[in-house]
């Protein structure tokens, strides 16, 4: 009957416009060549970094950029970036990458060179080891954005009632884990987080040990050195002892122990402080910073880096130009540096940062200390600048963290997790095609 | 009549016309490239690749590579400890649930059925977050209240938090498996429990004798959809894993195949890990629908 044809036909070609419909996608439409605006797409977790972005929209008409806060990098978001390069469609102009994933861009041929862009002219302006952290194959990949020089954070307050003497060395250190314990069985110097390797290859940095390398086109892989299992073994004697908790830092539990000060101390970087600020604000006062525990009392002062980011303009966007303009502004322009610094976005990438920025002052949570001057100044000029990083580098961050989670499940020791990433990163390597071998 | 039987043809693919285009786009398709991507591999020269990268075929090397792995193998063999201890507490619960709702003295059967049902609604990521504030020492009230009677409670340590995610399950699920022998229970006809009440039985005796025999089918379905759901376990412990200690990247079969694909951009290898699940879960459940099958027809 004539009802029922019609009813099949229009069924038919609804399903047919439906599946059409699912199938468009949505492509970015920006406008680059002369007369119209120029939008730039921004994906950064940065806090604060908002400000900084208004404040170049007002200032560049004709290049408006629209920030996208997203979760952390690791937490998804450069897999969402992965993700959109290899379909080809929905990647950002810009993105914030941490220098540890910018070889893992490269491999997937993600990132734009920037020296002819604007890069080879202002590349003085920034710290030397950033600036070769962002460079491969003699191209600049990304603009540097801020680094985390390394100092301790400490509970001055209960230090001083269990009369425990700022650590000056390591050794100290477990002294004071070892006092601070028997006062208190609830109480613990630091926690040893179970999946932040980051924090743990940041510690061997501080030892002197060099983790990657790439002599002509392979890639060394020297995670078992001396240094490292010096660390290694060092935390498992203080996790034998029972000496330090085992929770996961950056989560729930971790910040409840900050706030009823069960946690004493953390061995972190420059931007920790906003960490424990937002995290644990009744303990403000309480806390001081002091340069990192010495492996050795009498060498060198040694420190190292945890964290940082850079700007990297995305392969495929169509206006790399402007993108490039916008991130060395961000990075290098003096405002906006100072509202970056307000937002706690780390240390800043440019030479003299202590000097020409706003982070010279006194920090009223840690009690009126100026930390910036008297501690993170020598903290980033003591960072040793041989440190390189993988395109597998979140590969060994894996291992690591399955390694010390086993440990601390009673599965092995942290010296038994370095030696398995060792040979998990040779093999994570090989298995992308490229080439590897063990040693420096 | 050959004009009613094109018709007939044409309605069925009018009616079927919408299902199976996206169940084509959907399903069948990604599982296709998903299963070339699994036979294919990329082959790259230069430090980083930039002498090109081809993508090769390489047979089952992506399997043999996720078969030698030491994490994913322990994998498998952790969802299928789950399910053989989950899959039959969940589904005692739900047919004991459904069984007091169908009593003849059940009272309150709307609010209990809302009730039981209730956990379902609340998407599996927040039910996550929600239990893991209650397993978090230093925030959870259990715990606390455990301290106050001397008991040390760890609900995220290594023995303990496979229970804790099968208890998240079981409190998500176990009201929607329940609904479903309900409406089995619902089909019976009530001429039998007449029959039943004349010749004396107990009430044990009719659950045993008429309730559980007839809503077997019902029992039967909700287990082999549970086998297959507890087999792809994902997101209560990927939610549960920045938490705790005891949790690691390949936790579960699923939780290897997404680490592998986008952590380590390892498309291949994830592919061929997936593959590797699904076979298991194939063989799990046509496994039981066979031992069922033969049980009945012995």
């Amino acid at each position: 009957m004539r009802l029922r044809q019609a009813a099949i036909v229009s069924v038919v070609v609804a399903a047919v416009l439906g599946t059409a419909a699912c199938s468009g996608g949505s492509p970015e439409s920006t406008d680059s060549a002369g007369g119209g605006v120029t939008e730039l797409t921004f994906w950064s977790w940065v806090p604060g970094v908002d400000k900084a972005v208004d404040l170049w929209n007002s200032e560049n008409p004709d290049i408006q950029v629209n920030l996208e806060a997203t979760p952390a990098g690791s937490s998804g978001t450069y897999a969402k970036i992965y993700a959109a390069l290899k379909s080809g469609n929905g990647a950002p102009d810009l993105s914030q990458v941490e220098y540890q994933e910018l070889p893992g861009f490269i491999l997937e041929n993600g990132l734009v060179d920037l020296g002819p862009l604007g890069m080879d002219d202002v590349k003085d302006t920034f710290s030397d080891w950033q600036i070769s952290q962002s460079t491969f194959n003699d191209t600049i990949y990304a603009v540097p954005q801020a680094s985390g020089p390394m100092g301790l954070y400490y509970r001055a307050d209960i230090f001083d009632s269990l009369g425990i003497a700022t650590p000056t060395t390591w050794d100290e250190y477990a002294a004071a884990a070892q006092t601070i314990h028997d006062a208190n069985p609830s109480q613990y110097i630091n926690t040893f987080p179970p999946q932040n390797s980051a924090w743990f290859a940041a510690l061997a940095w501080q030892a002197g040990a060099n983790w990657f390398g790439l002599d002509g086109d392979t890639w060394t892989v020297d995670i078992d050195s001396a240094e490292t299992l010096k660390v290694a073994e060092y935390w498992d004697g203080l996790r034998e002892a029972g000496l330090i908790a085992t929770i996961p830092d950056f989560a729930n539990e971790w910040y409840s122990e900050l706030q009823n000060g069960n946690i004493v101390a953390w061995p972190s970087a420059q931007w920790g402080g906003e960490i424990i600020a937002g995290n644990a604000p009744d303990t403000a006062g309480n806390w001081r910073v002091a340069p990192m525990p010495q492996w050795d009392a009498t060498g060198d002062f040694a420190s190292a880096n945890w964290g940082g980011s850079t700007t990297a303009v995305l392969k495929g966007t169509p206006n790399a130009e402007a993108a490039a303009e916008f991130a060395i502004w961000l990075n290098s322009d003096p405002e906006s540096i100072n509202l970056l610094v307000e937002g706690g976005y780390g240390w800043p990438a440019t030479k003299d940062a202590l000097a020409s920025t706003a982070l010279n002052q006194p920090d009223d949570f840690l009690g009126g200390q100026n930390a910036n001057e008297e501690v993170f100044a020598e903290s980033d000029a003591a960072v040793d600048v041989d440190w390189g990083w993988i395109p597998t580098t979140a590969a060994t961050y894996t291992v690591l963290n399955d390694g010390f989670s086993a440990a601390i499940a009673g599965n092995g020791t942290f010296v038994d997790a370095v030696k398995a990433a060792q040979s998990a990163t040779i093999k994570a390597l090989e298995d992308k095609g490229l080439k590897a071998r063990a040693g420096q | 009549m050959t004009s009613t039987r094109t018709r007939t043809r044409l309605a069925v693919f009018g009616f079927l016309g919408p299902f199976l285009a996206l169940f084509i786009a959907t399903i069948v398709f990604p599982l296709g490239y998903a299963l070339f991507q699994s036979v294919t591999a990329t082959a790259r020269s230069g430090a980083f690749g930039e002498g090109g990268g081809t993508t090769v075929f390489v047979g089952l090397q992506n399997y043999a590579a996720a078969l030698s792995d030491p994490g994913f193998i322990s994998s498998l063999g952790r969802v299928v400890l789950f399910a053989v201890v989950q899959v039959p507490l969940m589904i005692v619960l739900a047919t004991a649930l459904a069984l007091m709702l169908d009593a003849a003295s059940a009272r309150g059967v709307k609010l209990f059925r809302s009730a039981y049902f209730l956990p379902y609604g609340v998407p599996g990521v927040i039910a996550s977050l929600l239990w893991g504030f209650l397993y978090t020492p230093g925030i959870s009230p259990v715990i606390d209240l455990g301290k106050v009677f001397g008991l040390q409670l760890d609900f995220l340590g290594a023995e303990t938090v496979l229970w804790s995610i099968a208890n998240i399950v079981i409190w998500q699920y176990a009201g929607y498996n329940m609904l479903v022998i309900v409406a089995q229970l619902k089909s019976i006809d009530r001429d039998l429990f007449e029959a039943a009440a004349i010749d004396g039985a107990s009430s044990w005796q009719v659950i045993t004798r008429i309730k559980l025999p007839l809503i077997a089918p019902a029992i039967v379905l909700t287990t082999v959809f549970t086998i297959i759901g507890t087999l792809q376990l994902f997101a209560e412990p990927l939610v549960l894993k920045p938490l705790s200690s005891a949790i690691t990247s390949s936790y579960t079969p699923n939780m290897a195949a997404y680490n592998q694909a986008f952590t380590n951009n390892n498309y291949s290898l994830a592919a061929a890990e997936s593959v590797l699940l699904a076979l298991v879960a194939c063989a799990f459940s046509f496994g039981f629908l066979k031992l069922i099958g033969r049980r009945q027809n012995a």
